[in-house]
């Protein structure tokens, strides 16, 4: 009789279990089967009236009822979370093409990127990086540089005159004065920066550009080394082979001082217009520094000797890019300079 | 400087290069050449033509002439030329000839069918006469007598800086001989200066001024237009050709590169010539028309009532050949350089006389371009004499000591192995003095040309072989240096490190000029004085240098407003600031931007976002706006106890929606930077958090509210952070509730329930204390 009872309470409550629509619904169950006054509950309580061996027995079936209907609710539990959380992760759908919010990566100007990468490589042929003043002494800026007043090389940089003896630096070339004297000999040093020259500013000419002047000072360094050094950066900075050529020059801070050209890498020394027919590109001039420059930079030129160049770094950021306009580099225009 | 090919050719003998690589090989060998052009071609073709006959062509004002041109027959051509009439022989161009770029055809003209053309100098490029068509003396059919085509090779003027030598044809010939190996030919014969006594005498004041003055006097002169083949070669280098004696002294310094001068004998007073220094508030109107203020520091030439030349730059207009002179003074001189370009640039007057005096001109050439001269001026004014010998006042020669050049050492400045003769025989190709005093030591001795400024110690003469022998037989060799790190410029890595820090956070990089007007320094409350201004700008508007990067930027931000409703924008350089004495203060600074084109809250705490990126735990501290920024949106930015830089709205005068700036000194941001960082034990036991919210005035500082806040936590306080801040109901009109979240904590426990009550009451009393009112 007891066991009947017991079989049917099991049959309907887990006809309820499976019927249970909700979480709330299936707890409702539980406690009403299951709980401290639930049915299960009343059950054992009746069992106190049972023989000793009746109440094993029935015990026993009230246990596995139990085991029975728990395992179903958990089931259904587990049922309910499950829809629950697929509930969730449906609605939790996002358009994932729509935008990223937030500021993109900007840009580092031309001119900045290949200064880094020029200090990078330089720095990594045991070159000093080394920085001069935008303003200089009219001393440091020609005279250090064996262009004495009244001499006519000071025409061939129309130079920004601000007074009392100083002037916009026409050149890095003052950078050579100032690094002998921090470094001393032997040193190897580059400067790269601003430079001024008093011009109309056209499509191909500007009063403000910037250079990098390069200078190594050693027991014996001959015009050789020079070339091998020129044509090391060179294929660096043009990611392949160059040839290069020298031919005079006049710079009165180095003797004998050069025009260093490259083959030129559109036509490959044929003849086209970018070398306009000749087949070579003039590129930057250099030369062994001038026995006098050693001497402004307390340096012994019967001991010492050097080479030293100017590389044209608003001209180089424009044959790397393409780029047709100066103008364009100080010109403050993002719509050019986010293409950097 | 133009170089004709045909005049260097008559100077070297048998020389075979063409113009095309005599021109490859001066850039090569000597100096840069710009180009070289084919000039003349047309003579090739053009003849010498008998006009026959001229007829007038009804209602035109040209004519109909035929002329004989000998082989080519008789042609008729239609011709306006005033000087167009039956017997002279003038120039026929025939027809398929270019001339002046176009092709000269056979058409119709005002009914009449030209065959061809009869040309003046001008159009066929022998001098800038376009007033008739040319009247020669030759037989028709020939060529134009001494004048065939020519090449001019353009060589940069920079790259002959140093060589006073090159400024003349002869000075190229002599390194064309050089470079091909050829013999050179002087055209100079000494010989034709004639000894004796001088007609003109000649007193020099300083030497060192004028270490030479040559002079010849001349009478029975015929002035009168040179003939065409010294126009021709005066014009195709580019000197304009004036009369037979002015083209000669052209000539020679074409030719020598010794500038001369020809006064008109009669119209000098007395029978001396002073070099002297002019004399203060003297005057002279010069040949260009034009009158000049003389000073003391200028060499003049004068007679015995004043100055008739300013030394080496330009002759004065009363003393000038004109068609009267009969008698003549030849000056041939040498000054001093720098003297001579003090003084052409203080007048803003450079002539070819004084482009060539200020590169140290060889004083052995006064002689050397008299007796050039002398033969020149027999050929062009018949009948010329000379009056006496040369005058001649000079400075003692200075014969400088021979360089001596070691073997070995020119071999490790080359970088290549040379043979001794090889080094003997390219020094002698170029006019060297070479002796070998010791097995493997030259004694050098440079010739005169070469030795007033160009060559004076060994390493000058590195240049003279290696360009010879050829650098391209020099074989790049690696420098055998130590392999050491070099020394760091932490500057440069830091200002790296901050442009790439900036450009991350979406800024795009822009470079200013360092130039500003006055106009831009006024627009933003500066004093146009306090700046270092260029004495020469270009235009006014960049007459001053920047001492703030903020008006670039502000440029910046109009014009990329025009194309973007939002962008971020920076500049990394140097604020320029005027200091008494000495090089100015140059202070790198930051300048970073973001605009939007909105009237909402704008982008000032993306800004400050910023400097917080960079320096983590700076401070904006409010202060007085400048007249640019917004008066409540501008704080000075604090970091480490020091101020380094300014975040700012700019005012809304200043830009049309929100702009914040971000201006820091980078010197004293890296100054401040930490340079080595240490570790913290890491917190073992968790932290209890509480939130508070203070009532506050609406123009409190939360920044403040935090402070104060965790100055009462004390040292538990692990973190102090912001929620929110609310005003509204029920809060009065003026007030605002701003909440924190504090997590306090011990090293070295868990703080206990009761130990968290007591700081945050210790808070909340201390808050309390000073006049807020705490949500709790």
């Amino acid at each position: 009789m007891l066991e009947s009872q017991l079989q049917n309470l099991a049959a309907s409550a887990g006809e309820r279990i499976l019927a249970a629509a909700s979480p709330e619904q299936l707890e409702a169950v539980r406690v009403e089967v299951l709980g401290r006054k639930g049915a299960i509950a009343e059950f054992s309580k009746g069992m106190g009236k049972l023989t000793a061996e009746d109440r094993a027995r029935a015990g026993r079936l009230l246990n596995s009822v139990k085991n029975e209907l728990e395992a179903a609710l958990e089931a259904r539990r587990k049922r309910f979370a499950d829809e629950a959380l697929q509930a969730r992760l449906d609605a939790e759908w996002i358009d994932v093409t729509l935008p990223a919010p937030g500021p993109r990566p900007g840009t580092l100007h031309p001119l900045t990127q290949i200064q880094q990468e020029l200090e990078d490589l330089f720095t990594s042929m045991g070159v000093a990086v080394l920085d001069g003043p935008e303003v200089e002494s009219e001393y440091n800026n020609f005279d250090a540089l064996n262009i004495p007043p009244d001499h006519p090389a000071r025409d061939m940089q129309d130079t920004f005159w601000l007074g009392e003896g100083l002037c916009l630096r026409t050149h890095t070339s003052p950078v050579q004065v100032r690094g002998m004297a921090k470094l001393g000999p032997p040193l190897r040093m580059i400067a790269p920066g601003r430079v001024f020259r008093n011009e109309e500013v056209d499509a191909s000419h500007e009063h403000t550009f910037y250079q990098l002047e390069g200078m190594m000072v050693d027991r014996d360094v001959s015009i050789a080394n020079m070339l091998y050094f020129m044509k090391t950066l060179l294929s660096h900075v043009f990611g392949r082979e160059v040839t290069v050529r020298l031919r005079p020059g006049y710079f009165p801070f180095v003797e004998p001082g050069f025009e260093l050209d490259i083959q030129c890498l559109i036509c490959g020394g044929a003849g086209c217009a970018v070398c306009k027919q000749s087949g070579w590109v003039e590129l930057l001039p250099c030369g062994l520094v001038h026995p006098n420059v050693l001497r402004q930079g307390g340096i012994d030129p019967e001991q010492w000797g050097g080479f030293a160049f100017g590389l044209g770094l608003t001209r180089l950021v424009m044959m790397r890019y393409g780029i047709d306009d100066i103008r364009h580099l100080q010109g403050g225009d993002l719509r050019f300079l986010r293409q950097f | 400087m133009k170089f004709s090919y045909n005049w260097i050719h008559e100077l070297v003998e048998g020389l075979e290069a063409s113009p095309a690589d005599l021109t490859r090989l001066i850039t090569i060998k000597t100096a840069e050449c710009e180009g070289v052009e084919a000039a003349g071609a047309h003579f090739a073709q053009v003849v010498a033509a008998r006009i026959l006959e001229v007829e007038a062509i009804p209602g035109s004002h040209n004519r109909r002439a035929v002329a004989d041109a000998g082989p080519l027959g008789r042609r008729t051509v239609v011709c306006g030329a005033p000087n167009c009439r039956a017997g002279i022989v003038t120039a026929y161009v025939p027809a398929g000839v270019f001339l002046e770029g176009r092709e000269i055809g056979r058409r119709v003209v005002d009914g009449v069918e030209s065959d061809g053309m009869l040309a003046s100098g001008s159009e066929l490029g022998i001098n800038r006469d376009h007033e008739g068509i040319l009247e020669l003396d030759a037989e028709p059919g020939v060529p134009l007598p001494h004048i065939v085509p020519d090449h001019i090779i353009e060589v940069d003027n920079k790259s002959l800086t140093h060589r006073p030598d090159l400024w003349g044809h002869y000075g190229m010939a002599r390194e064309a001989a050089a470079i091909t190996g050829k013999r050179l030919l002087d055209p100079v014969r000494l010989e034709r200066i004639p000894p004796g006594a001088a007609a003109v005498k000649v007193t020099i004041e300083d030497f060192q001024l004028c270490p030479r003055y040559s002079a010849l006097v001349f009478e029975n002169v015929t002035v009168r237009p040179s003939p065409l083949w010294l126009q021709y070669r005066l014009e195709a280098i580019g000197l304009n050709s004036i009369n037979n004696i002015v083209d000669v002294t052209n000539y020679v310094m074409a030719e020598l590169a010794q500038p001369m001068h020809a006064f008109d004998a009669d119209k000098l007073s007395g029978d001396t010539i002073f070099v002297r220094n002019a004399r203060e508030g003297e005057r002279i109107t010069a040949l260009n028309g034009e009158a000049y203020d003389l000073t003391a520091a200028s060499l003049v030439i004068a007679d015995g009532s004043g100055p008739i030349a300013i030394a080496g730059v330009i002759g004065g207009l009363d003393s000038a050949i004109s068609d009267s002179t009969t008698r003549l003074v030849l000056e041939s001189a040498n000054f001093h350089a720098a003297n001579i370009r003090r003084t052409s640039s203080r007048l803003k007057l450079r002539t070819d006389a004084s482009m060539r005096f200020e590169k140290s001109q060889d004083p052995v050439n006064t002689a050397r371009g008299l007796a050039r001269a002398v033969e020149l001026l027999e050929m062009v004014s018949p009948g010329i004499r000379l009056t006496g010998g040369m005058a001649d006042l000079a400075a003692p020669a200075r014969t400088p000591a021979p360089i001596t050049l070691p073997m070995d050492w020119l071999m490790r400045k080359l970088g290549r192995p040379i043979e001794s003769a090889e080094v003997r025989s390219i020094l002698e190709s170029l006019m060297f003095g070479v002796s070998e005093t010791s097995p493997g030591v030259f004694s050098v001795s440079v010739p005169s040309w070469r030795a007033t400024k160009d060559i004076s110690i060994k390493d000058d003469l590195v240049e003279e072989i290696g360009r010879m022998v050829g650098y391209a037989t020099i074989t790049p060799t690696a420098p055998v240096v130590p392999t050491k790190p070099p020394p760091d410029n932490p500057r440069r890595r830091f200002h790296r490190a901050v442009r790439q820090a900036v450009a991350a956070q979406g800024f795009h990089e822009v470079y200013n000029y360092s130039f500003l007007s006055e106009e831009d320094v006024r627009r933003f409350g500066l004093a146009p004085a306090d700046h270092v201004a260029v004495a020469n700008p270009i235009s006014v508007d960049q007459a001053l240098l920047r001492r703030t990067l903020i008006p670039g930027i502000w440029k910046n931000i109009r014009e990329n407003s025009k194309h973007f409703d939002q962008f971020r924008l920076f500049e990394v350089g140097v604020e320029i600031h005027k200091r008494e004495g000495g090089l100015p203060d140059e202070v790198p600074h930051l300048a970073a931007a973001i605009y939007e084109r909105t009237k909402e809250a704008g982008p000032f705490y993306e800004v400050k976002r910023l400097a917080e990126c960079l320096m983590p735990g700076c401070e904006p501290r409010p202060g007085s706006a400048r007249m640019f920024e917004h008066p409540f949106r501008a704080a000075d930015i604090v970091w480490r106890g020091e101020t380094v830089g300014r975040l700012f709205e700019f005012h809304p005068d200043f830009v049309e929606g929100r702009a914040v700036v971000l201006d820091v000194d980078l010197a004293r941001m890296e100054a401040l930077a930490p340079v080595e960082k240490r570790y913290q034990p890491v917190r073992r036991f968790p932290g209890s958090a509480f939130d508070l919210s203070v009532i506050a005035p609406r123009r409190a500082l939360a920044g403040d509210l935090r402070k104060q806040l965790a100055s009462f936590a004390g040292p538990q306080l692990e973190s102090i952070v912001y929620l929110r801040q609310y005003e509204g109901s029920p809060l009065p009109d003026d007030a605002k509730s701003v909440s924190f979240r504090l997590t306090v904590a011990a090293t070295d426990r868990t703080l206990s329930s009761e130990e968290v009550g007591a700081t945050r009451d210790a808070i909340i009393e201390g808050m309390r204390g000073l006049g807020y009112e705490m949500r709790v």
